[in-house]
């Protein structure tokens, strides 16, 4: 028998991500081959009309798991029901804007979201913010739909992980497939902290770690975390856009594996509330390694740090700290 | 004498017998491999004008197995022109940057041999689109000489029974040319793209009748993916809760689904393109990914699609053009669904089409000359 449809929001659909995302989730991509879906799409009313656009393009596609589209400007109507909420719309920074205010801005749009979110999601409705700046977005959602689960509030930190993994099997010449475990610490800026301290490669002769493969730690702990820090840059470099693809792509792989549960011995990377493990300062939204079982997340735990990973992961807990600080002065 | 010839014989029953050990022995060890779940040899897919927004939304969707099946390897073959080139590797850095299990390598190129290089699929996206102030003839002229170059190459380097399907427009035309200039690759393996139509009309009638619309299926788009494109709904049927029930019985209103439904369906790239300020890329990747799908790995039992292939003069039409049909797949081959019966309001349309075509391809080869 088929299963009951889940309801999945995705907020500012009409743009380039949503655009990317929406096929994949009437796909099955985001949470399996066999789970029916109805989508959610909101985006503002200067969109309406390309929001329709998608909508009916989504009919065109005669997609067999998409039970129904609903695309509007009410933010009410969007997240009536939902189980997934995955929150691409946010401000973006335009030339000639200060920090403070492309984050004043968000901190708005965060801040309705929330309470319409928290009002009338699905109960356990499961939340993953895109929107830059991802980290700090989440958080003020998370405080302003204080009813919604900490637990259930995450950021995308999935695309830089995935971007590490591509690095490596690049370097390695080997199938990103058989890379794992990298680790994307902190803040989705160009503060995060790519760590392969612990990140295997499946090899003929077993499991490997990066690290004795690679051979080159002044590579692991130079250029390597740079590439993926600007890998963004890089991309809007190259196509004069930012990257939808793979952004639409991670975001599918962010939410299969927490509802669906990470391979054995496998873990992921996402922005998470901290609980104050690995001595990140508990109140952040930081992206942490983990695993997924019964759709919930855990922290994996007793990770070695070494000195050159305390640094990183205190620099980046720092720059969040700091944002939280300006998202608060702009609330008041 | 004799001795020559019979040591001669001897070798070459060694050489026989040694050829048909290998043999089993492979097809053995295949075999076997599928019983341990060994991984499939990955299928090469090209993209044309893969920098392009179709080209953008097809590649992740054919990364994730949409388009052969999510046990198939796929290594992605993209292929644009040397303006794009840096847009096309912003592509690549992003097919690597997603970590995809399936795909197991990417090769970005404005090289046409190397992009066709073995290729096992073809998707032929690019071509010259239609600017403002252009005449028919002149995109026609520039498409004519762009599809007759990708052919030759197709032809040379492409792996044997290299299946293609063309999208790019004028599809049925293109799709023409390159069988014409590619005389080595077989007919039945060049196609193109009417599956957007026929899920289009799929989508319009589950609005329609307010059901879910894989509940609906055998619709028919007959002839040239253009505004004489004709949707035919006298053999579609509807799975209800009291079995197949046909689709003209349920919608009741013959006058709509002769004239307003089949424009929706003709004129609906253009509402998209009005509503989106950009052409339908979504859908028609999805679409091409749907018409490989069932080309490769089958269609359900009792269901059709449309697919623009050689004709070979079923239901009236000139043999000799790439009309779409009414076909089912089976074990990698399509066949035309025979029999259906063709009223005559659907004789004209059909017929009309077919003139639109048998003139395009007038205009192409005065092109050529």
């Amino acid at each position: 028998m088929a299963k009951e449809p889940v309801r999945v929001l995705v907020t500012g659909a009409a743009g380039q991500i949503g655009y990317a995302l929406v096929p994949m989730v009437a796909r099955g991509i985001m949470l399996g081959l066999d789970q029916p879906v109805i989508l959610h799409m909101l985006d503002i009313p200067p969109a309406a009309e390309a929001l329709n656009g998608v909508k009916m393009e989504l009919v065109d596609a005669a997609f067999p798991l998409l039970k129904g589209v609903v695309a509007t400007t009410d933010v009410v109507e969007a997240c009536t029901g939902v189980n997934i909420a995955v929150m691409v719309g946010g401000f973006p920074r335009k030339e000639g804007m200060e920090r403070k205010d492309v984050m004043s801005k968000n901190v708005s749009i965060y801040k309705s979201q929330a309470s319409a979110l928290e009002q009338h999601a699905a109960a356990n409705c499961k939340v993953l913010v895109v929107a830059n700046p991802a980290n700090t977005n989440a958080l003020i959602l998370k405080e302003f739909a204080p009813s919604i689960p900490e637990k259930n509030i995450t950021c995308l930190t999935r695309l830089d992980h995935n971007r590490a993994l591509g690095q490596i099997s690049e370097r390695l010449k080997v199938q990103v497939s058989d890379v794992k475990n990298a680790i994307i610490w902190g803040n989705h800026s160009s503060s995060q902290y790519p760590d392969v301290n612990h990140a295997t490669v499946k090899t003929p002769a077993g499991e490997r770690p990066v690290r004795e493969l690679v051979a080159n730690d002044e590579w692991l702990n130079g250029e390597f975390i740079a590439t993926v820090q600007q890998r963004g840059a890089a991309i809007i470099k190259a196509r004069k856009l930012s990257s939808a693809l793979s952004a639409a792509s991670s975001a599918c792989d962010h939410i299969r594996d927490w509802v669906l549960g990470t391979p054995e011995g496998t873990w992921v990377s996402m922005g998470v509330y901290s609980d104050g493990s690995y001595n990140v300062p508990a109140g952040l939204i930081y992206s942490f390694p983990v695993t997924c079982r019964n759709g919930e997340w855990t922290i994996v735990q007793g990770l070695s740090i070494n000195e050159f990973s305390r640094k990183k992961l205190d620099a980046t807990a720092d720059e969040l700290t700091e944002e939280k600080a300006l998202a608060y002065s702009c609330i008041s | 004498m004799e001795s020559m010839e019979y040591e001669y014989i001897q070798l070459l029953q060694k050489i026989l017998v040694v050829s048909v050990s290998l043999y089993l022995f492979r097809k053995i060890i295949k075999h076997m491999a599928s019983f341990m779940n060994v991984e499939k040899e990955p299928l090469k897919v090209l993209v044309t004008g893969a920098a392009g927004q179709i080209g953008y939304a097809l590649v992740p969707m054919i990364a994730r197995g949409e388009m052969l099946g999510p046990d198939q390897p796929v290594i992605l073959h993209m292929l644009d022109i040397e303006p794009a080139m840096e847009a096309l590797n912003g592509v690549k850095m992003e097919l690597i940057d997603a970590a995809f299990p399936l795909l197991k390598g990417v090769v970005a190129t404005t090289n046409a041999v190397e992009a066709c290089e073995d290729v096992n699929i073809a998707i032929m996206v690019g071509g010259f689109p239609r600017k403002e102030g252009m005449e028919r003839k002149d995109v026609m002229s520039k498409n004519v000489s762009i599809y007759k170059a990708q052919a030759s190459a197709l032809e040379k380097h492409a792996a044997p029974n290299c299946k293609v399907l063309v999208v790019a427009n004028p599809a049925n035309t293109n799709a023409l040319i390159l069988k014409e200039f590619a005389p080595s690759i077989p007919e039945k393996n060049i196609s193109c793209l009417t599956r957007l139509d026929h899920n289009r009309a799929l989508g319009q009638i589950s609005e329609r009748l307010n059901v879910d619309v894989s509940y609906v299926k055998n619709v028919i788009i007959w002839g040239n993916h253009s505004s004489t494109q004709y949707p035919d709904m006298n053999h579609a049927t509807v799975i209800t809760s009291s079995g197949e029930k046909s689709v003209r019985e349920l919608v009741a209103d013959d006058q709509w689904l002769k004239t307003e439904f089949i424009t929706t369906v003709q004129q609906r790239g253009a509402a998209i393109i009005k509503a989106q300020k950009l052409s339908s890329a979504l859908s028609a990747a999805s679409a091409a990914c749907d018409h490989i799908r069932d080309w490769v790995l089958g269609t359900p039992k009792g269901t059709w699609v449309s697919m623009g292939v050689y004709s070979d003069g079923s239901y009236g039409i000139p043999s000799g053009l790439i009309y779409s049909f009414p076909v089912t797949c089976e074990k990698g081959e399509w066949s035309i669904v025979q029999g259906l019966k063709i009223d005559e309001f659907s004789r004209e349309k059909m017929d009309a089409t077919a003139n639109e075509l048998i003139e395009e391809r007038s205009l192409a080869h005065s092109c050529l000359n």
